[in-house]
């Protein structure tokens, strides 16, 4: 390592962050500050009350100035929060960057200890010298700086997919609009009416959908799915496969001659299968792009649509889907939301009576281009219903199955009825059964008002079950009604359910392809509930609208804005820098020269590096993602990873177990999953014995067996490998090379007399805060009923073992 | 809103329904009407037909006692092309509660033309030879009071064209048209020991008998050509049955050909393929002349 062989005096600063009483409320800041000054080559330590605030930024600027500091720490929060400001910080004070670490006192400590003050304030102790001594370790490292492809990819188009692409194409860049369906305009060109103008949807998607089309600047590759996605921010590859619609895109006019001839009709999707469309169609007659397609599950082949396109020749049955790629710099998600059909048929008889529907069906209904013409009718017989009964939250709201509120269903329902009283009047009643009604934006509440003075009954209370009249197929409903504080029965001729709003479908293999997270309930995760909503973790690849959570029309056009610009951020630069922390071989050590190894060839996921026969391996930086997946499988420990040094990493798991090591779990977790879930769960407070301490690194694949042998050699009480799930690696699957890996280690431990439980390797995700409190908690009543003699005894009989094996490549 | 489709069977009868909230689809299949042959499960452009033995309609309560038809309601779409093919009649398509049969409807498949033509001016008072006769009892044979004959009701979307009633009538007053052509032989080597599947299976009595010899023997006069004696046999390749043409309306349309295709043969198919080129060339000359005057 060329950082400990430096001859330069290192001047370390610590700067204590006080996070108001987030911090100090538990931690003894004064102490802690105190404490950090005792540290080797620490010149300097400070504790503020803030140090991200302007203040506190100048502080330190002030500091690397006033005290020559060529390296500094700052104990706050997490890095994941953080890191980016105050590299930034140290980067306008002369200082490079990457001379910087954070310890999180916040997230990994005060959050996540509050009972334990004392506790709390020894583990920022060595948290705050774990960072020290990785600090002193740093190297300076210069941003790989790449070109950027000033094209977008903008991955669904309903309206907030529509709004992206149209702002990114005015911008001047070139937008590739992917949509899986056949149009595009997603659910909002399904609706009747908007709330709380009342507009008709389609009228004013329509021209917008009209727009896209004819930009020059947007290309929309439609009935297509996505099918790989590679790269980085700057400079993605995306594999797409167009389906074949059988019909030629550059042929079909679009004037519809082939249709009245077909005769097969099958349930059209579009209209939530209310209505049919013929086998060769196109979904809705304001369709963009307006190009027929035959549907081969259900066409007979009589070719008379061949007749009749006649010259124009845009019917070719042997059509075969295509695979395009695209270069672009940007990625947009805007996948948007599906709606939980309750086909499980023990909800309100939802499939089992025919006069129970979903919302989307009545607003297909209710729509005067839909299948009935806009008559509002019953399925059982075809007639006019004089009373319909609206329940909210199905689904939604609910903690055994979707426990989050859908946000737009209280307005679309309040839309139903005040249309439904403007259509019919006094000739029907109309009930909402709802638990609260959540009309939060402007113009919402007014609208809620207009309904109750057209004289809808609102009834709160939740619906217990509905059953069918045999004769009149009649539902009759108890509630409760939480007013009148008893149970309630009601008989309607029409029963709309609200149902909840869930991650469209696909959502999982698009995280997976992305490389995205994805919440507990499903929708992607942006980057920061607050600051980041419209980021992901990965850089270069933005969220807009429903598919981060349920958005009504306003708030995903104004996602898809945002989102462009964000995009826009990246595009409109010729250049974007990659964080260094790449991995360097050395010539030298490198096996590869002598023998044919090429291991870490074979193991990289990006292919980033190249191992030819008789040379010594390179990795291509560009393309190096910073896993370490390499650098933790070289057999001659000839790969370093930038910022994530062997040494550094070393210098953390001594400083952690310096003092009292059979007490502690060691955790080494990475940045995406385990270490942000950890996070979560401070963020979350759920709280969790403080007795360990955690080393980060960017992916699990990056944990060397020698941390693992080191820190049992230094006598930890546990070691905790926290990795992502098995297929949400951020790096592909570097998680599955550790897992491999550390099998192997856990199994020869386990011969040689390690307690099997005192090496655990655990999947995380960043949205499992709980969970991580969980394994804590675990691992630690299993360290007390172990007890230290026994870990102190069995540590002993392990050393020459540990000796031998980390001596063995040296 | 999920697509409802239901099935009721029994051994009598199939009722397949897509239930829509606009529109109903419905497929009936008279089983007291299917003899079990093959046409439909030929000519189904979607497999959705099965021609099933006893033993696989087990989960019926009281299974059918014949081969028969069945249908698999997930891949059916209800084009009515089986209605139009089966030649005795069995099935019924309909939409709304109205016969509809969207094929027939856009030429997308022929009319399949049962003729049976009767000069009543021939038949002889009180005379019934022709009801009697017809094995699938479709002639009504009504008399004025004085016993003069005055109309004979024959159904024809039920007759398959055995021409039994044509040539058992002997005042030549009923006249009838093959709907199916073709050939048929019976490998008698192959057959198993008193096996008589076939000749239980044939919907015509005496085209196929068990001859003197013990063997099974054929009278092709009125066959229909409906393969049901192939599904029935046990052996394969034992019965070698080859259809050559179906008689039907003209109508350009590639599902036609597919089914004719499987129905009767490649060589067949484009036979007729040939023949309406030329009625093609013929009919464009005609127009050609017209112009001409």
């Amino acid at each position: 390592m060329s950082a400990e062989s430096k001859p330069e005096d290192i001047r370390i600063g610590v700067f204590v962050c006080h996070c108001g009483l987030n911090i100090a409320g538990v931690v003894n800041v004064k102490e802690v500050t105190e404490w950090a000054r005792t540290l080797p080559n620490v010149v300097f330590a400070i504790d503020n009350r803030y140090t991200c605030s302007d203040p506190g930024q100048e502080e330190i600027k002030d500091a690397i100035k006033k005290y020559d500091l060529n390296r500094v720490v700052v104990a706050a929060c997490s890095p994941r929060m953080h890191e980016f400001t105050f590299r930034r910080t140290v980067a306008e004070a002369g200082l490079n960057p990457y001379l910087f670490e954070m310890a999180n006192i916040r997230e990994h400590c005060s959050w996540a200890h509050p009972s334990y003050p004392k506790e709390a304030t020894e583990k920022a102790k060595e948290i705050i010298k774990m960072a020290v001594a990785k600090a002193r370790l740093l190297t300076p490292l210069e941003p790989i700086k790449v070109p950027v492809t000033p094209a977008a990819l903008v991955i669904g188009g309903g309206i907030a997919g529509i709004n992206a692409a149209l702002e990114l194409a005015e911008m001047g860049f070139k937008v590739y609009l992917l949509e899986r369906k056949e149009s595009i305009g997603g659910h909002m060109a399904q609706l009747d009416k908007t709330f709380p103008t009342l507009d008709c949807s389609i009228c004013i998607e329509g021209p917008k959908m009209v727009d896209v089309a004819r930009h020059p600047n947007i290309e929309i590759i439609s009935f297509a799915d996505l099918m790989k996605v590679e790269g980085y921010i700057g400079n993605f590859t995306v594999k797409i496969r167009k389906n074949p619609r059988y019909v030629l895109e550059d042929k079909c006019t679009g004037c519809g001659e082939c249709v009245p001839v077909c005769p097969i009709e099958y349930p059209n999707e579009w209209d939530m299968n209310l209505g049919v469309r013929k086998a060769i169609s196109v979904p809705f007659p304001q369709a963009v792009p307006l190009i027929y397609r035959i549907n081969r599950d259900y066409c007979i082949e009589c070719y008379k649509c061949v007749d009749a396109c006649g010259p124009r020749q845009a019917i070719d049955f042997n059509q075969k889907p295509e695979e395009i790629e695209l270069k672009v710099g940007a990625i947009i998600v805007a996948t948007g939301y599906d709606i939980y059909i309750p086909e499980d048929g023990n909800l309100y008889g939802y499939g089992k009576y025919a006069n129970v529907i979903t919302s989307l069906e009545f607003e297909r209904l209710i729509l005067a281009a839909g299948p009935t013409g806009g008559h509002v009718v019953r399925a059982s017989d075809g007639k006019q219903p004089r009373s319909i009964a609206f329940i909210q939250c199905v689904g939604s709201r609910d903690v055994n199955k979707y426990p989050y509120c859908s946000n737009f269903c209280c307005m679309y329902t309040l839309k139903h009825t005040i249309q439904l009283k403007e259509h019919y009047g006094d000739d029907v009643d109309v009930y909402v059964f709802y638990m609260d009604l959540r009309s939060h934006f402007k113009g919402y509440e007014e609208f809620y008002q207009r309904a109750r003075e057209m004289g809808v009954n609102f009834i709160r209370g939740r619906v217990s079950r509905i059953e069918e009249d045999p004769k009149t197929k009649n539902l009759i409903i108890y509630a409760e009604d939480t007013f009148l504080g008893e149970p309630i029965t009601l008989e309607a001729e029409m029963v709309v359910l609200a149902t909840a709003a869930v991650p469209s479908k696909g959502s999982e293999e698009l995280a997976r392809l992305l490389n995205i997270p994805r919440g507990t309930d499903g929708f992607f995760l942006e980057s920061h509930p607050k600051l980041k909503p419209l980021d992901t973790p990965v850089d270069g690849i933005f969220l807009a609208g429903a598919c981060q959570g349920p958005k009504d029309i306003p708030y995903s056009v104004a996602q898809g804005c945002g989102a462009a610009s964000r995009a826009a951020t990246i595009l409109s630069k010729s250049y974007v820098t990659i964080e260094p922390i790449v991995s360097v071989i050395d010539p030298d050590k490198c096996r590869n020269t002598q023998v044919k190894c090429g291991i870490c060839a074979m193991k990289c996921p990006y292919g980033a590096i190249k191992a030819e026969p008789g040379k010594p391996a390179v990795v291509i930086a560009a393309m190096c993602h910073g896993c370490g997946t390499c650098v933790a499988e070289c057999p001659a420990d000839a790969i370093t990873q930038m910022h994530f040094t062997d040494a550094q990493i070393l210098a953390q798991i001594d400083a952690a177990l310096e003092n009292n090591p059979e007490d502690k779990i060691l955790g080494i977790c990475c940045n995406w999953c385990a270490y942000a879930g950890a996070d979560l769960a401070g963020t979350s407070r759920y709280e969790y014995p403080p007795n360990i301490r955690i080393v980060r690194v960017m992916c699990s694949g990056r944990v060397d067996r020698d941390f693992v042998l080191y820190a049992f050699k230094k006598g930890a009480g546990m070691v905790l490998i926290g990795a992502c799930h098995p297929y949400d690696c951020h790096y592909i699957d570097g998680n599955l090379k550790m897992k491999v890996r550390m099998e192997a280690l856990a199994k020869a431990l386990e011969k040689l007399g390690l307690t099997p439980d005192r090496l655990r390797i655990e999947y995380v995700s960043a949205a499992e805060g709980i969970k991580f409190a969980q394994i804590v908690r675990e691992m630690a009543a299993k360290l007390k009923e172990l007890g230290r003699e026994r870990i102190i005894a069995e540590n002993e009989k392990l050393r020459p073992h540990l000796e031998r094996m980390l001596s063995r490549k040296k | 809103m999920p697509v409802k489709l239901v099935k009721n069977e029994d051994a009598n009868s199939l009722l397949l329904e897509r239930i829509m909230y606009t529109k109903r689809y419905t497929l009936f299949l008279d089983r007291s009407r299917c003899v079990g042959c093959e046409l439909c499960e030929l000519a189904c452009p979607k497999e959705a037909i099965k021609i099933a033995k006893p033993s696989e309609l087990k989960h019926l309560e009281e299974p059918p006692k014949r081969i028969t038809a069945s249908i698999l309601e997930d891949k059916c779409n209800f084009c009515g092309i089986c209605s139009e093919i089966c030649i005795f009649g069995a099935f019924k398509q309909s939409i709304n509660g109205k016969d509809f049969v969207p094929v027939l409807e856009s030429e997308s498949f022929p009319k399949v033309i049962h003729e049976v033509k009767v000069d009543e001016s021939k038949c002889p008072p009180g005379c019934r030879i022709c009801e009697e006769a017809c094995p699938l009892h479709l002639i009504n044979v009504k008399f004025s009071p004085e016993g003069k004959v005055i109309k004979v009701d024959v159904d024809k979307e039920h007759c398959p064209g055995c021409r039994i009633c044509e040539i058992k009538c002997p005042y030549d007053a009923i006249h009838t048209r093959k709907i199916i052509t073709g050939v048929i032989s019976i490998n008698t080597s192959l057959c198993p020991e008193g096996c008589r599947d076939c000749v239980d299976a044939c919907p015509i009595p005496g085209v196929l008998f068990i001859a003197d010899n013990g063997k099974v023997g054929i009278n092709e006069l009125f066959c229909v050509y409906c393969g049901a004696c192939r599904k029935a046999c046990p052996v394969n390749g034992a019965i070698d049955l080859r259809r050559v043409s179906i008689y039907h309306e003209r109508v350009k349309s590639g599902a036609w050909n597919k089914a004719l295709e499987k129905l009767t043969s490649t060589l067949d198919m484009s036979k007729e393929l040939r023949s309406k080129s030329g009625l093609k060339a013929y009919d464009s000359v005609k127009r050609l002349h017209v112009r001409r005057l």
